[in-house]
């Protein structure tokens, strides 16, 4: 008995041991099989998924640090198809949260497009609105009995970022805008575009959530911290626009510049845009140029252009400052009869003279004397026809006509020393005087002061494009042009500060013909002359008070420096000039 | 005791039934011993790879919900000091631009001119020099197959 049941024991365990071995053989044979290793690479495929980790875009200071554009939160509101209870009360709240049209909203979610699980309500919501909805829907939930699902259930919120300039419009053609794309365009946004996008990381992620990886570190945009002064931005773009208003001009222009270092502190112009409401462009603006015309709007500058054309004439030793000439009233060049702007003769001048009382025979006389390819090569030297290669976008060149081109003729000569025939823009015509302000170094225009990424700040240095004239030529025609201003008892004069500078007043072509009741007013100025710290520019398109830059550009240019020497906290010469001493 | 009775009792406890039985009972009970304990390392391992990857997932949606709150904030800050905001504050409450004549220098010995803020110091560690160790994202059959390629690679 107890033998046979060993035996049963014995087959019952060899029977076990069999099936036991057919199923461990089985195991292997189908994990190791063709069809096994589809099944992997199949599940591999579903193990990992490629996401794309998107930097924040880089911020934007200006020089003492106050934020010109950062990045907030905003919702895109959606309706998980799914899970939804009740569409019409969610139409309800999201047209009234939201201000939409409830059929629309009602439409969207009755019906939606095939296969869709999702449907994106708004976008770019503001975040108190759509945290008021999220409120309304939680406080709905809540309300509803236990198991219950809430009235507003599907309504789904998603927060991104966006970006934000809290200043509005204040410096909005230096700024730029980003769409909602992402993309930057015009000036600092576009220029920097991509330092400030940073780089985007693709990582592989694991989709089980029970296996650790490791993040991608992805730095953030490139923060860049400008050169403009906030507070000198704000005061030029109040003196223009009260400007334009006295002066009933068009449009204008006002640009500060360090003439050192070509720091630009500030660049006001008109119109300008709230950089949040970025999609009003197309109202505002009738062509690209008009966003930033200090530096994409040529324009014949007029007799600001005298400075330029004197201090070749000092340079190339055809005359001194005391060198005189018989003015006469009018020249003939190149077959052509120039005239000076009241077509009066001014009788025996001196070079100074001829700055003050802007002499268009003058100039003439100067740029024969010189010859073209003296005269050309110092206006190419001052970078006419140039960029200037100021870190904003968007930046035209204007033209220079030289001979040999197709379109140019001997009259011009006499007529480009005056500033007529040629174009170019506010910030050129700042950078070619920079060489006379600068004792002879021509500066490069930057908006950019530093940038500062993953942790690391770099100062951007000042850069300089040549020297065209000498030193000697440079201080002298300063002076020139500060006795010139003082002379005359000039509107720019600024109380208890020396400054140099030019007025300009240029006839607009117009059908090919210029009409002399419409002008372009200009002035150019820097201070204080001994130490120069800040050099403007002013332009007013059309101005209907009166045609002259002496009565519009001028004093414009005189309230401007006088605002600019207290927010910059320079002296008056008196004192800067005992401080130094001690 | 001499050696016969020795070899007696050696014997008479070898030939005992139950001590056969005990022997495979004893074996089976290790083996069974054995994988339970390589059941729950294996558990105790991937359980602390779990809660490691949930807290990485928690961190990392909390480090971009702050990074969004303090941009939010930062925006908001900027916002309430923008220059017409201030200019608006400064007016209400009885100030007025300063004109030109009407500030007064002093010359302080030791003052050096502001320069622009320097908005960042010292840099961010390079937190990408580190890596997740193997035993964080391996499983015990991941380890066993690097193990055997490691094993078959030292043969070849």
């Amino acid at each position: 008995m107890r033998q046979q049941y060993a035996r049963r024991t014995q087959v019952l365990t060899s029977v076990m041991g069999f099936i036991a071995l057919a199923i461990i053989v089985q195991m292997t044979r189908i994990q190791n099989s063709a069809e096994a290793a589809i099944f992997r690479q199949q599940a591999s495929n579903y193990a990992y998924e490629l996401h794309t980790f998107y930097p924040d875009r880089g911020e934007i200071y200006d020089r003492n640090g106050h934020l010109f554009a950062g990045n907030k939160s905003v919702y895109e509101v959606g309706v998980d198809l799914n899970i939804v209870k009740d569409p019409q009360a969610i139409a309800s709240a999201v047209s009234v949260g939201l201000d939409m049209d409830y059929s629309q909203v009602l439409g969207d979610i009755l019906d939606p497009a095939d296969n869709v699980s999702y449907v994106v309500l708004a976008d770019f919501v503001e975040a108190q609105k759509a945290l008021d909805l999220q409120d309304l829907k939680n406080a709905l939930q809540e309300q509803s009995e236990a198991g219950v699902l809430g009235g507003l259930t599907g309504l789904e919120f998603k927060s991104h970022p966006q970006r934000s300039y809290p200043e509005n419009s204040l410096g909005s053609n230096i700024i730029g805008f980003v769409s909602r794309e992402g993309r930057g365009y015009f000036g600092i946004e576009e220029k920097y575009d991509t330092l400030l996008a940073g780089n985007p990381v693709q990582a592989l992620v694991p989709t089980d959530p029970n296996k650790a990886f490791e993040i991608p570190r992805v730095l953030n945009g490139t923060t860049l911290v400008l050169t403009i002064n906030r507070d000198l931005q704000a005061s030029a773009e109040k003196i223009l626009d009260e400007s334009l208003s006295t002066y009933g001009a068009d449009g204008g222009s006002i640009v500060i510049m360090d003439p050192r270092n070509g720091e630009l502190l500030a660049m006001a112009v008109t119109p300008r845009m709230d950089l949040n409401q970025f999609w009003n462009y197309g109202t505002i603006y009738d062509k690209a140029s008009q966003f930033n015309s200090a530096i994409s709007m040529p324009y014949e500058p007029g007799s600001v252009t005298k400075i330029l054309t004197m201090a070749a004439a000092l340079d190339s030793g055809s005359v001194s400052p005391g060198t005189t000439y018989l003015d006469t009233g009018s020249i003939l060049v190149g077959g052509a009869i120039i005239q000076n702007w009241n077509q009066e003769p001014w009788g025996v001048q001196d070079m100074t003279g001829c700055l003050q009382h802007s002499l268009n025979v003058c100039m003439a006389t100067l740029s024969m004397q010189m010859g073209a390819e003296t005269f050309y090569g110092y206006m190419d030297n001052f970078g006419f026809g140039h960029l200037t290669g100021v870190d904003l976008a968007g930046e035209s060149a204007g033209r220079l006509k030289i001979p040999g081109d197709a379109d140019w003729y001997p009259v011009d000569l006499g007529t480009n020393a005056f500033g007529q025939g040629v174009t170019a823009t506010p910030i050129q015509i700042m950078m070619a005087a920079s060489s006379i302000a600068n004792h002879g170094r021509t500066v490069t225009p930057h908006a950019l002061y530093a940038m500062v990424r993953d942790g690391r700040q770099y100062d951007v240095p000042a850069q300089f494009a040549g020297s065209p004239i000498s030193e000697k030529t440079a201080d002298t025609l300063s002076g020139m042009l500060a006795v010139s201003l003082e002379s005359e008892g000039s509107l720019a004069l600024v109380p208890g500060y020396r400054v140099a500078g030019k007025t300009g007043t240029a006839q607009i072509p117009v059908n090919g013909f210029y009409d002399s009741t419409q002008t372009n007013a200009s002035f150019i100025g820097w201070g204080p002359v001994d130490d120069p710290q800040f050099m403007i520019y002013v332009w007013l398109e059309r101005p209907s008070a009166s045609i002259w830059g002496s009565e519009t550009a001028a004093p414009v240019f005189g309230e401007m420096a006088a605002k600019t020497v207290i927010l910059l906290d320079i002296p008056p010469d008196s004192i800067r000039q005992q401080l130094v001493a001690k | 005791m001499n050696i016969q009775n020795v070899e007696y009792l050696k014997h008479a406890y070898k030939i005992a039934p139950w001590r056969v039985q005990r022997q495979w009972l004893g074996n089976a009970l290790l083996v069974v011993v054995a994988l339970a304990m390589v059941a729950t390392l294996y558990l105790d391992v991937t359980s602390q790879a779990a809660i490691a990857g949930r807290e990485i997932q928690d961190l990392t949606a909390s480090i971009s919900d702050s990074q969004q709150v303090s941009a939010d904030l930062q925006t908001q800050l900027a916002s309430l000091t923008s220059a017409r905001v201030m200019e608006q504050r400064a007016l209400d409450i009885g100030f007025r631009p300063m004109e030109s004549g009407e500030a007064e220098y002093l010359a302080v010995p030791g003052y050096s001119v502001l320069e622009p803020d320097i908005l960042s110091s010292a840099p961010i560690l390079q937190l990408s020099t580190l890596t997740i160790p193997p035993e964080y994202n391996e499983s015990l059959l991941d380890w066993m197959d690097k193990k055997i390629a490691n094993s078959a690679r030292r043969v070849q």
